[in-house]
């Protein structure tokens, strides 16, 4: 029997009709028509369908659709706002963090709750942070030193506002 | 060299802000009108008869529209090199993972019901697993009874040589060069060793996907991820008797990821029968689960070495004896059998040498071309013996390197002269990037440290050709159209570079067009074989060259000037000896009336438009195929076997715990020849990439079977490199050593193959340089790192 779940995706509400065992990434991608959400291991091992869930990052290919009903979503498509893209976007861009780039919707998303809950993170603790987020395009590099630049950027931003 | 001012510059890349956004789209993403989805039937046998399938059952489930078995597929079979397989299993099951029969329905669930329900019997047959004994006289069962009968042909300078004594033999590669009993006579050493390398999983993160559309016309819409897509077009023209206008493959997205997983036919011959059957679109994409049994894997080797050495560290003579375990069928497992003794050919000069090398059938899963293409496991080895008999010669490994490697002008064992051959640089920067003779850091409880360093190389594949357009827009924008796929190597960005450069543009105003068969130009080997900054690089930079012509033709009369006179640069053609007499490039073009400007388009008088074409085909000398040379008089006119070689060297500082077996990465580098960097940052990107996946190779990665059946077919227990295995940033370096080659644009070449090619003899230097032990078989698990402890406590 289908279930309705109504939920938030970027800001917007969204009504679907759904079979519960439905996955938030399956959703997200058929239903809501977020195809920046990305599926690769279907496991929850690889991190390329992580979204933001109320703020903390979430594997959707691993959740039921149904456990995000009343939950805030956000996913890449959602991230630049009016005024531009999110730091972390540019930084990914300038410092060439992106090869396939089926990794990065996931990844940068990962990146974002990592300097939400701790604005100030170490090399090593981004590094811990990405973890559960694999590529096998970059080697890691480059999106480390993107996330170091993105987080050197929001310090600033936000040091500069007080 | 000259002032550039796009080319050797690192301009972003033109598909990272769809990447960042979401907006990028990959095969994935594609949705067709009407599309039915599909599932294949796979065999849990490794080696079996098919007595009978019932799909009466299947059939009958709601929303299913079609089941197709190997009676519906062509007789004829097919195969890139040897024509081999149906394209669903009529009689014989050769791996788990086999397709023996595929169901299209409205939903993806509906069809993995409907598989279910297929009733097949079988009888299982005796089947064979180890190399060596399906290398065999007698071996435990014959993979392909009729392989002499199967239709063979010759393809990339691959002729197909069995072996009338060893019937799993698909292919047996010679290469002779000189007198090898003679140069091991002249030897004071001889060393000789045996190399183990498994099989290992690409895991390109999107996995393999495909839409097949049935037109009206009788042709055939294929949208697929791939690698390639002429030769995806082709095969598949050959495995259904179809004419190449009945054909269309579009790649026209983003790809994610390659590594050579997606250069072969997978799955689309099966939804091709769905289709055909249904007329309606198919989608089929694998699971994880099936990327392992089904999706191509690298090539398992077992590599025989011997090397004779002058006291000197001279060598005098290599003999290599190599066993390819290609599965159940060849793809491309025959080329690879020639391919990768170019890794033994590429490096180091060795006056006589004899390399055999076979591609052998096994009821394993099938195989498919993965970044370096075999040199890899070569490599592997040969890095790994080099270190061994530096040893025992009581010299340093690095001078033995640096007294074999190869310059410019030597002969290799192809009988090639050497050109563009950076390796020796490469080597140097590595060595002192590590402090090469400085001791490793003291013992730390049951840490130890240790160093390695080894040299890769890295051909790319001739015969080849690659065609490009590059048009000039009134606005001034520079349109690439190209049909190289954009697998994440940044092809759009380097070939915009190109053409940019030479039509004085601006890499805010360009477009590239790929990835259809129908519609741009044609380039038969795509994104393989690390060519395309050097083949297609070489096309658009002739494709601009014409387009050029055309607008000096046009402006000529404008600034009264003769069109070899003319130059053009940042928007403006101009006199090359007074450069003050200029036009816009843009004026040029015209409209048919006065009306303000772009309202209904431009032109231009004569052309119309200014399209330019470019077609760049690599010059050969074929081989030999009873020895591997070439005529040396070809040779020295500086003609080669392939289009060229790059060459790589990597080093490592490791720490090995010696009661866990764990092996921490503290310090990496990498430094490549790559001719001439067109972006700097993307080949960065490709030597921090190849390091890291040759890791993986090295520590972690391995398909783990039982009988054929992989047991670690998803991303839990198949572990590859993440984010916190590898040193900080300031302890991973990379270093561009160019090369240059007198055929690539601007002097580039490929680097991104190259660069994985030593990577796993690095990480077995640096733990025999730690903790003594020298493990000869990859990858260098804790387990396998303390058993050869225990056996050295033992044996001591």
């Amino acid at each position: 029997m289908k279930h309705t779940l109504a939920l938030k995706v970027n800001g917007q509400d969204y009504e679907v009709s759904i079979d519960p065992w439905r996955t938030l990434a399956w959703v997200l991608r058929e239903e809501v028509g977020m195809t920046g959400v990305k599926m690769a291991c279907d496991t929850g091992n690889c991190g390329s369908c992580t979204v933001l869930i109320d703020g903390k990052a979430v594997k959707s290919c691993i959740m039921l659709a149904l456990q995000a009903a009343g939950k805030e979503v956000t996913t890449i498509e959602g991230l630049a706002t009016a005024k531009g893209l999110h730091p972390l976007q540019q930084a990914f861009i300038d410092h060439f963090a992106v090869q396939c780039g089926f990794c990065t919707p996931g990844m940068i998303l990962k990146a974002k709750a990592i300097l939400d809950e701790n604005p100030n993170p170490t090399e090593e603790e981004i590094r811990e942070g990405l973890s559960g987020n694999l590529c096998r395009c970059t080697g890691y590099v480059k999106i480390v030193e993107a996330i170091m630049v993105a987080r050197d950027q929001m310090k600033a931003a936000k040091t500069g506002k007080k | 060299m000259a002032e550039y001012s796009v080319v050797g510059k690192s301009p972003i890349r033109l598909d990272a802000l769809d990447k960042v956004t979401g907006e990028a789209k990959y095969c994935t993403d594609i949705k067709v009108p009407g599309m039915l989805y599909a599932k294949v039937l796979r065999s849990p046998y490794p080696h079996a008869r098919i007595i009978s399938i019932d799909t009466s059952k299947a059939e009958a489930l709601p929303g299913v529209r079609a089941v197709v078995t190997g009676k519906d597929a062509p007789e004829k079979r097919y195969g890139g090199y040897i024509r081999d397989q149906h394209a669903l299993c009529k009689f014989i099951v050769r791996h788990v993972g086999d397709a023996v029969a595929g169901v299209a329905a409205d939903t993806l669930e509906i069809a993995e019901r409907a598989v279910d329900l297929i009733d097949v019997k079988y009888e299982q047959l005796p089947a064979v697993y180890d190399l060596e004994e399906a290398w065999g006289t007698s071996p435990p069962a014959v993979v392909h009874p009729d392989l002499p009968k199967y239709e063979k042909f010759v393809a990339q300078g691959l002729y197909i040589h069995l072996d009338n004594d060893r019937p799993n033999v698909a292919h047996h590669h010679r290469v002779y060069h000189g007198d090898v009993e003679k140069g091991f006579k002249e030897a004071d050493h001889i060393f000789e060793s045996k190399f183990v390398v498994p099989r290992i999983q690409h895991v390109p993160f999107e996995p393999h996907i495909c839409i097949i559309k049935p037109e009206s016309n009788g042709s055939l819409t294929i949208w697929a991820g791939r690698q390639s897509i002429f030769r995806i077009k082709g095969h598949f023209c050959a495995a259904f008797n179809l004419p190449p206008s009945k054909v269309r493959v579009i790649s026209s997205f983003y790809v994610g990821g390659g590594f050579g997983n997606k250069a072969m036919l997978r799955a689309e011959p099966v939804i091709a029968l769905l289709a055909m059957k249904t007329k309606r679109p198919v989608r089929h994409a694998f699971t994880r689960d099936e990327m392992y049994t089904a999706g191509g894997t690298r090539i398992p080797m077992v590599v025989f070495i011997k090397d004779g050495v002058k006291k000197d560290g001279t060598i005098v003579a290599r003999e290599m004896r190599v066993l390819l375990g290609i599965g159940g069928y060849a793809d491309s497992g025959v080329l690879v059998c020639r391919n990768s003794s170019f890794g033994a050919i590429g490096t180091y000069k060795v006056p006589n040498m004899k390399l055999d090398s076979y591609a052998v059938y096994n009821n394993e899963p099938v195989v498919t071309p993965f970044r370096g293409f075999g040199s890899s496991q070569w490599i592997f080895a040969i890095e790994s013996h080099m270190d061994m008999m530096a040893e025992k010669l009581g010299m340093d490994a690095v001078e033995l390197r640096r007294k074999n490697v190869q310059r410019e002008g030597d002969e290799n064992g192809n009988g090639e002269i050497a050109h563009s051959h950076g390796a020796r640089e490469c080597l140097d920067k590595v060595a002192e990037y590590l402090e090469w003779g400085k001791p490793p850091a003291k013992a730390e409880g049951p840490w130890r440290r240790g160093k390695g360093l080894a040299i890769g190389n890295k051909y790319s594949v001739a015969p080849t050709s690659a065609m490009a357009i590059v048009r000039f827009w009134e606005d001034g924008t520079v349109e690439v159209r190209h049909n190289a796929d954009e697998i994440g190597q940044g092809v759009n960005t380097a070939m915009a570079q190109i053409a940019v450069e030479e039509l004085g543009g601006s890499m805010d105003k360009t477009i590239v067009r790929w990835g259809d068969t129908d519609t741009d130009s044609y380039f038969p080997q795509g994104s393989t074989s690390q060519r395309t900054t050097y083949q297609l690089g070489n096309a658009v930079y002739l494709a601009a060259q014409d387009a050029k012509r055309q607008i000096f033709e046009l402006a000529a009369p404008k600034l009264k000037a003769k069109p070899e006179d003319l130059a053009i640069k940042a928007g403006k053609v101009f006199i090359k000896s007074d450069p003050s007499k200029s036009i816009n490039a843009t004026d040029i073009f015209t409209a048919d009336r006065p009306i303000p400007p772009g309202q209904f388009g431009e032109y231009v008088p004569k052309y119309g438009e200014i399209i330019g074409r470019g077609m760049w085909v690599q010059n050969y000398a074929p081989e030999n195929p009873d020895n591997g040379q070439i005529d040396p008089a070809l040779a020295r006119k500086g003609l080669r076997l392939v289009s060229f070689y790059g060459h790589s060297c990597q080093g490592a500082e490791v720490a090995v715990n010696t009661e866990t077996g764990e092996v921490k990465l503290l310090k990496l580098g990498a430094a490549s020849d790559m001719g001439f960097p067109i972006n700097p940052k993307m080949c960065e990107q490709q030597m921090e990439s190849g390091l890291i996946q040759g890791i993986g190779s090295a520590l972690w990665e391995e398909v783990i079977l039982d009988k054929g059946v992989v047991l670690n077919p998803n991303l839990r227990d198949y572990k590859i490199p993440d984010a916190v295995n590898m040193p900080k940033n300031e302890n991973f370096k990379t270093f561009m050593t160019p090369a240059p080659h007198k055929d690539g644009p601007y002097g580039a070449k490929g680097c991104g193959e190259t660069q994985m090619t030593p990577s796993a003899a690095v990480i077995a230097n640096a733990v025999y340089n730690a903790v003594g032990v020298r493990i000869k078989q990859i990858p260098l698990t804790r387990e396998r790192i303390l058993k050869a402890l225990k056996e050295r406590e033992k044996s001591k």
